[in-house]
């Protein structure tokens, strides 16, 4: 058969990689090549630049408490709280997670767009007449959805990191920013970046649509918040004391509980309970996308 | 640890990076090393024999999707041959996409199979080397330049980037290639489809509604370049409702109508098939003479202008009665119908939106 180009290019086509590689490679092509990824990026940047800011602020009002709003005494006691190993161990450890919890967001909100923009534009065909075996396909996603959120913990750890020792340098004080207390944290956050783009992807995955996804995200995660109030009226409607926990259940307080040890809200349970209904939730969507993706018609 | 957690991950991240860089400066190396065209390289999944792949026949078999109750396309079943252009034709929502997009593994058939040289698409080793498909003229990110589309498509199927450029020049894009897909015209958006089909220098083309959108030109060269895909043995079906381009360009036909086959067959076996279609236009002063000539079995119809079509006898049988009549005939031609002609008349009354 005669070819239909003398085609340089396709005379080497040798497939390099594995599939999961080649899939890989080419989601970050296509983050790589729309505004999207980038605005996010820039998006998280200016956020964390603000929350290191808004963070150093108050962490300065904890070293040096301001004497028109706590009494001397009271303030006294703060400043010896704050700048104690422990409470500066604290203040390393916020300002090296800063902004984090909520910019999480931005992972969470790039993992939906990265299946959902393959419908919203309509390239999920183009998609998957290249390579027929969808799982493989959404596999390629979750490993680049993790791979955005490591890389967004990434970009905010250097920038906290960069902006903590300056801090303390500043206020005059100093903290063993390679601690436990500190290193926990950080990878704590890790784990939390990469748990919450995933749970966005297998989110986009089993909805499909992008505005939905994009709602039912921002919903899922604002109103976690609500379901401390609701349990606790709930407990006090039926005085029961697994109430109090239960708001763990919520994924952006299991989220918290995970990150911070048991103390996101009164009552809450260990660290590793918030894990475990974390990614219980986020590979539950991820088993919804991959049977959605392979049962659903693309249209 | 926050060091090392660092130096890890971005470590991970320029390994990635410069593997990519080295697949990209490969694509641009010189080699001796030429793999054969077809059958590529195996570039991983399950391999097909390739004796099933020798002909790249397009099988469809009693072919039923059904939507809530709605059968979008009827226990069809037709053939494809390779080195002809196949037109399927059928009137709106007739099932062509959807029979389409069972073809390519996009829609799941509720009974019936389809296959291309034996084999479900979804079971083709290295399906773009072997099918290459354009389905929508909007089926690329707004954002994002016809090169860097087709670069994604050949980083999932592990053929070189640079292919990417050789297209785009094939379908007259390259001038355009750096321009987002935003700022394509719909006859820009066909071409980069195209451009996209071909990347795999594919046996099988199946293009829907290719020529929506083109300028005459355009349509001209699309022409050109699937009949010239055709002659190369490659098979080539198409969907248009372009009946008179079809005419031009299609050297088989399968037509459908509310999902069901209405005919298939070589351009001149369909028309031909509509034979009873033909009729004659004659021009006489003494037309009534000539009918009762012609006897109880024909049809009159005015033409207007004096003239009048008779259906019913051909133009020798009309001339000799008209001879043994005395009847002076100033205009006796023949028309046969159309494609056109026969696609209205085999989808007639079969069209509603179901």
């Amino acid at each position: 058969m005669t070819a239909l180009l003398d085609s340089a290019a396709l005379d080497q086509a040798d497939g390099t990689g594995t599939t999961l590689v080649r899939l890989l490679r080419a989601e970050f092509m296509k983050l790589r090549t729309t505004s999207t990824g980038w605005f996010f990026l820039a998006g998280f940047i200016m956020f964390t630049v603000a929350a290191l800011t808004i963070n150093g602020f108050g962490s300065h009002y904890q070293l040096y408490p301001q004497q028109g709003l706590v009494s001397r005494a009271q303030g006294l006691a703060e400043a010896a709280h704050a700048r104690s190993p422990a409470g500066l161990a604290a203040i390393a450890a916020s300002m090296m997670t800063s902004g984090q919890r909520v910019g999480v967001l931005f992972a969470l909100l790039l993992g939906v767009v990265i299946v959902t923009s393959e419908f919203a534009s309509q390239t999920a065909a183009v998609t998957f007449v290249t390579v027929p075996r969808r799982v493989k396909v959404i596999r390629a996603k979750v490993a680049a959805a993790a791979c955005c959120g490591a890389l967004f913990w990434l970009v905010s750890t250097v920038m906290a990191a960069v902006a903590t020792p300056l801090f303390l340098y500043t206020q005059h004080v100093s903290a063993p920013l390679a601690g436990w207390t500190v290193t926990r944290s950080v990878l704590l956050n890790l784990l939390g970046f990469v748990t919450w783009a995933v749970f966005g992807l297998g989110l986009g995955a089993v909805l499909r649509s992008q505005m939905a996804s994009v709602i039912a995200a921002v919903g899922v995660y604002a109103g976690s918040f609500g379901a401390e109030g609701l349990f606790t009226l709930l407990y006090n409607l039926f005085h029961q004391g697994w109430l109090l926990g239960a708001p763990v259940i919520a994924p952006a307080l299991a989220y918290a509980v995970m990150i911070m040890s048991g103390q996101a809200f009164p009552y809450a349970p260990a660290g590793w309970v918030g894990g475990v209904i974390m990614t219980g939730y986020t590979v539950a969507l991820v088993a919804g996308g991959i049977a959605q993706t392979n049962r659903r018609d693309v249209i | 640890m926050v060091v090392l957690l660092a130096v890890v991950v971005i470590g991970g991240l320029v390994w990635l990076t410069r593997r990519n860089r080295g697949a990209a400066r490969a694509d641009h190396a010189g080699t001796d090393d030429v793999s054969p065209r077809f059958p590529g390289r195996p570039l991983g999944g399950r391999r097909v024999p390739t004796a099933l792949m020798s002909q790249g026949r397009i099988e469809v078999r009693g072919l039923t999707k059904e939507y809530r109750g709605v059968r979008a396309v009827d226990d069809l079943s037709f053939t494809v041959e390779p080195g002809r252009v196949t037109g399927f034709l059928g009137p709106n929502g007739a099932g062509k996409t959807t029979t389409l997009r069972m073809l390519l593994d996009l829609v799941e058939p509720t009974a019936g199979t389809a296959t291309i040289g034996g084999v479900r698409y979804a079971d083709l080793d290295q399906p773009i080397r072997r099918v290459g498909a354009v389905l929508e003229a909007g089926a690329a990110h707004k954002d994002r330049t016809g090169r860097d589309h087709l670069r994604v498509v050949c980083q999932s199927a592990g053929i070189p980037l640079a292919r990417a450029d050789e297209v785009l020049e094939l379908v007259g894009l390259g001038v355009a290639a750096n321009r987002t897909f935003r700022g394509y015209s719909l006859g820009m958006r066909q071409r980069l489809g195209v451009a996209a089909a071909l990347l795999g220098d594919p046996q099988v083309l199946i293009l829907d509604e290719p020529a929506n959108g083109l300028d005459p030109q355009g349509i001209r060269w699309m022409r050109d370049l699937l009949k010239s895909l055709a002659a190369q043995g490659r098979t080539v079906l198409v969907s248009s409702h372009l009946l008179g381009e079809m005419a031009q360009l299609a050297d088989d036909l399968v037509i459908v109508t509310a999902g069901r086959l209405a005919a298939q067959g070589t351009v001149a076996s369909v028309i031909g098939s509509m034979t009873w279609l033909s009729r004659a236009l004659v021009r006489t002063q003494e037309l009534e003479k000539l009918a009762a000539v012609l006897g109880g079995d024909v049809v009159v119809t005015p033409a207007g202008d004096g003239g009048a079509y008779i259906t019913g006898a051909d133009a020798v049988a009309i001339g000799e009665a008209a001879l043994r009549a005395g009847v002076a005939i100033h205009q006796l031609v023949t028309q046969v119908p159309d494609l056109e002609a026969a696609f209205l008349e085999l989808t007639a009354g079969k069209a509603a939106i179901r």
